[in-house]
Parts: C-alpha cells; sequence; structure tokens
C-alpha cells in the first residue's frame, strides 16, 4: 500500500454522493507522476476509486469494466451500485490467496421506487471484505488522517456544494499530513443527472 | 432404420439433406407425449400448473415434484421426461446461487432463462449426448421486467409468453387460452383460468393430489425499496412459491 | 549502474540511455543499445534484470510488429503502452517475471501528439512530460521540474538532456560514462549524436 501511495475517499449528501483521489503515484519516496487519478466511472451515477498497488489500479480498472460491460449486455440494463459492490467484493475474494493489493471505494446514486435516488457509498479492503457506511468511507496510505478530518468535518443531508466544499476540505488537508499522497486532487460529486469533475490544487510539494 | 430422418436419426450432430437435426423433433415428440402443463401471467403475478400422473396408485405421490423452485424469484415446471428434467433443475439451481454469490442477489428470470436454455442448446451440438426431453415453463419475478414468463425448447429456444401450454394437448390448451386470455386479469382469475385449462384434457380426477400450482406475486414499491435497503442478514421475500395441497383444494372447490 | 532518461518536447520525444552492460562491478561492454525503435514512430528504453531486459524487448518488438503486419498500420502510442503494460503486469502474477523497466516515446501521427509512458516492472505505468529510471532519477527528476519546458525546440530539449546527464556523471558514485539518445517525431526516428 505504501509502495506507490494514493487515497481515495467517498462522502454521502443529500440525494448525491463525492468521490476523490489525490493524484500523486510515487515509488516509495520518489514521485514519479503528479497527474495520476485513482477514481473511474463505472455508469453514469457509480464511480469507483483504488488506492494501493497502482499496477493492480489499471488491472482491476480493466477487470471492472469488462465485467461491467458484459453485466450491461448479458442482463440489457445498467448495473446498480449494490451490485456492482458484490461484484467487486467477488472479483477480489477469487484471489483471496494472492489478492491484488488495493481497497476500492465505490460511490453511487440508487433510483427508489417512487424514483427519487439515494445515495450509496461502500469500501471493501483487499480481499473484498465489504463495508456499507451511511456516512463516509476512505481508503490509501492517508486513510487514518481522512478519517480524522472527515469525522470532523462531515454532516448529514450536506446539498451538492457543501459535500463538495467538505470532502475538498477533508481530502487536502488529510492528504497534507502523509508524505505518500497528495500534489493536488480530483473530486466527483454524483448527481442524479449529472457529474461535476473538478481538479484541485494542493500543497504541490 | 428410423422411418422419417433415414440415416440421420441417430447422430445427433449430423444435419439432414433437409437441414434437420431429427434428434431435436424426437425430443419434441418427447415432450409432447408428456402431461400438460401451463402458464399464465396475470396484471399481478403469474400461474404455473401442471397435472401430475402416476403409473400407479402404489407410488406415494407426495414425494412427486413437477413444480419447483429455483430461487426464491423463480419457479419452473416442465413437461416430458422427469428424469432430464431433475438434471435442469439441479444446474438451474447451481447457476442461480452462483449468481448470488457473484452480485448477492438472485438472478432476473431472462438471466436465467438464457443460462437453462444455453445448457438445453449446448446438448444440441456437443458429441455423445442427446438433447434434453423437456420443455419448461420458467416463471419469475425481477425489478427490471416485473413478472415474466417463458417457455423454453429442447432445441434452446425460449420465448416470453403472456400464456403458453406444453405436453399433451399443448394445441388444444393454447387455444383454449387464446379465447380466455385478456391483459388485465388478476392473478385469481389466472389460477381459475389455469384449472379450467387443464381440466380440458384431463384424464381421471382433478384434486388436490393430482394438480400441482405455482405462483409469482408482485411485491409492492415498498417492500421493493425495503428489500434494496436490507442488511446482509435479511434473507430476500419470496416472490415465487408453491401452492399447498391445502390451497389447491380450495381452488377447485370453487 | 543503468540509467535511463526521457522528456517531450514541442513535437518530439527525446530518449536517452545508457550504453553499459554490467555484470556485479563489471563493466562487459561499453556500446549496448538499450532503445528500440518498436515502429515508425515509437521507441522504448528498457532496463532491468540482464537477460529479462533483451527477451522481454525482442517479445515485445515481434508482437508490435506482428500487429502493424496483420493491420497494415501500426499500434498507436497510448495503445502500445496498454499493451506492453498488461504484458508485464501479467508477467508480474506468473511463475517467472520479467524485471524489466520501461520508458516508452511515440509519435502520434493522427493527431499530432508526441506522449512518453513512464512504466515499470510490475506493470505501473502513468503518461508523463518527463520521465528517468534508475539511480539518475534522484537527481534528474527535480532538475526536469525546474527546467522541463513542454513547448521547447529540440536544441532546448537537448540542452535540459545534457544537464540532467551532467548531474548524474557529476554527483552519482556509480555513473555510466557514455548514453545513447534517439528522437521521434513527424519524420520518424533518429539517433541523435550526444
Amino acid at each position: 500500500m505504501e509502495y506507490n501511495g494514493g487515497s481515495v475517499i467517498a462522502m454521502v449528501g443529500k440525494g448525491c454522493v463525492a468521490i476523490g483521489s489525490d493524484l500523486r503515484l510515487g515509488n516509495q519516496a520518489l514521485t514519479v507522476a503528479t497527474n495520476f487519478e485513482k477514481v473511474f466511472p463505472v455508469t453514469d451515477r457509480i464511480y469507483i476509486g483504488m488506492s494501493g498497488l497502482a499496477t493492480d489500479v489499471a488491472t482491476l480498472r480493466e477487470q471492472f469494466r469488462f465485467r461491467v460491460n458484459m453485466y450491461t449486455i448479458k442482463e440489457e440494463r445498467e448495473i446498480e451500485p449494490e451490485s456492482f459492490a458484490h461484484l467487486v467484493s467477488s472479483t477480489l475474494y477469487e484471489r483471496r490467496f494472492g489478492p491484488y493489493f488495493i481497497e476500492p471505494v465505490m460511490a453511487g446514486l440508487w433510483k427508489t421506487q417512487a424514483g427519487e435516488y439515494k445515495p450509496y457509498i461502500a469500501a471493501a479492503d483487499l480481499i473484498g471484505c465489504l463495508n456499507f457506511a451511511k456516512d463516509f468511507v476512505v481508503a490509501g496510505t492517508a486513510s487514518e488522517k481522512l478519517f480524522g478530518v472527515a469525522e470532523g468535518l462531515w454532516e448529514p443531508d450536506l446539498e451538492p456544494e457543501d459535500l463538495f466544499e467538505t470532502i475538498s476540505q477533508t481530502l487536502l488537508n488529510g492528504v497534507d499530513r502523509d508524505a505518500y499522497s497528495g500534489w493536488g486532487a480530483v473530486i466527483h460529486v454524483i448527481l442524479p443527472d449529472k457529474v461535476i469533475t473538478r481538479t484541485l490544487k494542493g500543497r504541490m510539494d | 432404420m428410423a422411418s422419417d430422418g433415414g440415416a440421420y436419426s441417430y447422430s445427433l450432430t449430423v444435419f439432414s439433406p433437409s437441414g434437420k437435426l431429427v434428434q431435436i423433433e424426437h425430443a419434441l415428440a418427447a415432450v409432447a407425449g408428456g402431461t400438460t402443463s401451463l402458464g399464465i401471467k396475470a396484471s399481478n403475478g403469474i400461474v404455473i400448473a401442471t397435472e401430475k400422473k402416476t403409473s400407479s396408485i402404489l407410488i406415494d405421490d407426495s414425494m412427486l415434484d413437477k413444480v419447483c423452485v429455483i430461487c426464491p424469484n423463480i419457479g419452473i415446471v416442465y413437461s416430458g421426461m422427469g428424469p432430464d428434467f431433475r438434471v435442469l433443475v439441479a444446474k438451474a439451481r447451481k447457476s442461480a446461487q452462483a449468481y448470488w454469490k457473484i452480485y448477492g442477489e438472485y438472478p432476473p428470470t431472462r438471466v436465467l432463462t438464457h443460462e437453462i436454455a444455453t445448457v438445453m442448446q449446448q446438448a444440441t451440438h456437443s458429441g455423445g449426448v442427446r438433447p434434453y426431453g423437456v420443455s419448461l415453463l420458467v416463471a419469475g419475478w425481477d425489478v427490471n421486467r416485473g413478472p415474466s414468463l417463458y417457455q423454453v425448447d429442447p432445441s434452446g429456444s425460449y420465448w416470453a409468453w403472456k400464456a403458453s401450454a406444453i405436453g399433451k394437448n399443448m394445441v388444444n390448451a393454447k387455444t383454449f387460452l387464446e379465447k380466455r386470455y385478456n391483459d388485465d386479469i388478476s392473478l385469481e382469475d389466472a389460477i381459475h383460468t389455469a384449472l379450467l385449462t387443464l381440466k380440458e384434457g384431463f384424464e381421471g380426477q382433478m384434486t388436490e393430489k393430482t394438480i400441482e400450482i405455482g405462483v409469482v406475486t408482485v411485491p409492492t414499491p415498498a417492500e421493493i425499496d425495503a428489500e434494496r435497503m436490507a442488511g446482509p442478514n435479511d434473507r430476500p421475500k419470496p416472490t415465487f412459491r408453491k401452492l399447498s395441497e391445502e390451497e389447491v383444494r380450495d381452488y377447485l372447490a370453487l | 549502474m543503468e540509467c535511463s532518461f526521457a522528456l517531450t518536447g514541442k513535437g518530439y520525444v527525446l530518449i536517452a540511455a545508457d550504453t553499459t552492460a554490467a555484470r556485479s562491478i563489471v563493466k562487459m561492454k561499453i556500446d549496448e543499445d538499450k532503445i528500440k525503435s518498436l515502429g515508425p514512430h515509437l521507441l522504448m528504453a528498457y532496463s532491468g534484470e540482464p537477460g529479462d531486459t533483451t527477451q522481454f524487448a525482442e517479445y515485445i518488438e515481434r508482437n508490435i510488429r506482428l500487429y502493424q503486419i496483420r493491420n497494415l498500420y501500426p499500434l498507436r502510442p497510448p495503445s502500445a503502452a496498454s499493451w506492453i503494460r498488461r504484458a508485464l503486469a501479467d508477467s508480474l502474477r506468473s511463475r517467472k517475471p520479467y524485471s524489466v523497466n520501461l520508458l516508452l516515446g511515440g509519435y502520434d501521427t493522427s493527431n499530432h501528439t508526441p506522449s512518453l509512458y513512464w512504466i515499470d516492472y510490475l506493470g505501473t505505468q502513468a503518461e508523463v512530460p518527463f520521465a528517468c529510471h534508475g539511480y539518475g532519477s534522484y537527481f534528474a527528476l527535480s532538475l526536469l521540474d525546474r527546467y522541463h519546458d513542454p513547448e521547447a525546440n529540440l536544441e532546448e530539449g537537448l540542452a535540459v538532456l545534457r544537464r540532467c546527464i551532467d548531474e548524474v556523471s557529476k554527483r552519482l558514485v556509480v555513473s555510466p560514462g557514455k548514453y545513447r539518445v534517439k528522437v521521434v517525431d513527424k519524420d520518424g526516428i533518429r539517433e541523435i549524436e550526444f
């Protein structure tokens, strides 16, 4: 987990969710790239972030894209956040005794029968043990710090813009205290009809 | 040499010059000789029903199951060869559980039907095997498509139906269903229509011992949402169930 | 010790790699070419475990060539990078992984963009404006942070590369003596006398 560094976070808002990552790619203490995004779209309303070994981040991103595409074709529908979380979990558990070294964080919206959208976030460990949270989930080398800041800043029912501010401050201040994460961040706020993506500058050192 | 297919009757993987795979047609003949089964899609659910026939009164018919639960939202019934059906049920159940292990929910009806149909199709172009001698009616409910009823044939082809019948008397039963069916039939009415249709070609007495019925019920929007928010230890509420002998008796009495 | 550098500029990618083949503390050869041409507009510098490097580089070279023969057009740099990354990532979890680090520089003739990929033996891939492998990276990266300009012309780019190589020669105890420098741009691949 410390080999390449990096951190990911997701938060619940009111009818929206946010997910973000830092941009550093390192080789132990040496920074190799400062544009390495760790959050990827799965559907229009689901994103997955992965922290950990960068080669596995890329491999699993491809793996998930493959499996979600196959799901969409076979089932003639888009995957829902709960099903995707289980898919992530079972994909990781397939390698129980030779795991991919990543910790995934998922964020999405699901539609109730009444037609409104409810937030959904989840995280897992490297062998796919799911953790469903009602507030926020974190992963990566700055996870301890992120837990602390998020615990202090997060509150229920944040509107999209407030949620963006909360997750941005949490992530930027969290990674500032971590040598393995940082170099700016990218945040996605997922709303029922669109996704707001913003790239942030942090302490660029 | 078989009367119709000539030399092409035996090897399954060889087309006859007319473009037929005669073994599949023989399998359909086996289905047509089996007891009648039918399914009707109602506005608020589905009913599948079949006649249960035993060759001797000495057989303990409480052991026989022709309507089978595959997973909490899907059930199937068959016409044709019992042992072949049993194998398919085992495969279908296994496939449903494998799906659950990956996605944390049971498969939609169409996906499971597709899976069963693939197994049956495989038997039409693999060496050393014969086609399954059954036709199936698959009834299930899922969030995506609601209640749906499918028929699968030995060739591996499958279609969605509003109402269908398979097995002995299927032609008559289908004509009967065509006359009785309308799009806003209720589940209760559909069950009665199912029983009336079976009665048409029934030999002997229709009792709770000689009839099997399975129903799909549609959950309310509130129930659907509750299901999605359920924790990992909550078991799904079944949308498919078999009617008990008492329930069947009550429907027959009406 | 092995060092390779690469940087992008206005319409080109420069790649430099040292020319020593060492075994333990002994220099066996001082004119080894560690930059392969994978196509008309694609360069790859490779370093790492001796043996693995040549084997893997040839495997990549032949497969990229095969693609070009089959499809009558070469693989574009981003696709080539992804394919090579996957080859390394698959190898990593095999019985005997290749330990080869790569710098992949290419010029995409369809949209006229130069691109540079940093790939390590784990299958980690990053698209970067400049990159290094080996001990040289500890000196060169900070210089490149300061002096790299993506809009620089070839002459300016070479001057920055010169700075990096000179710094490594000056400060690194086990610095290599000679480098080979290649450039890829709209006209293809050329070697530059350095």
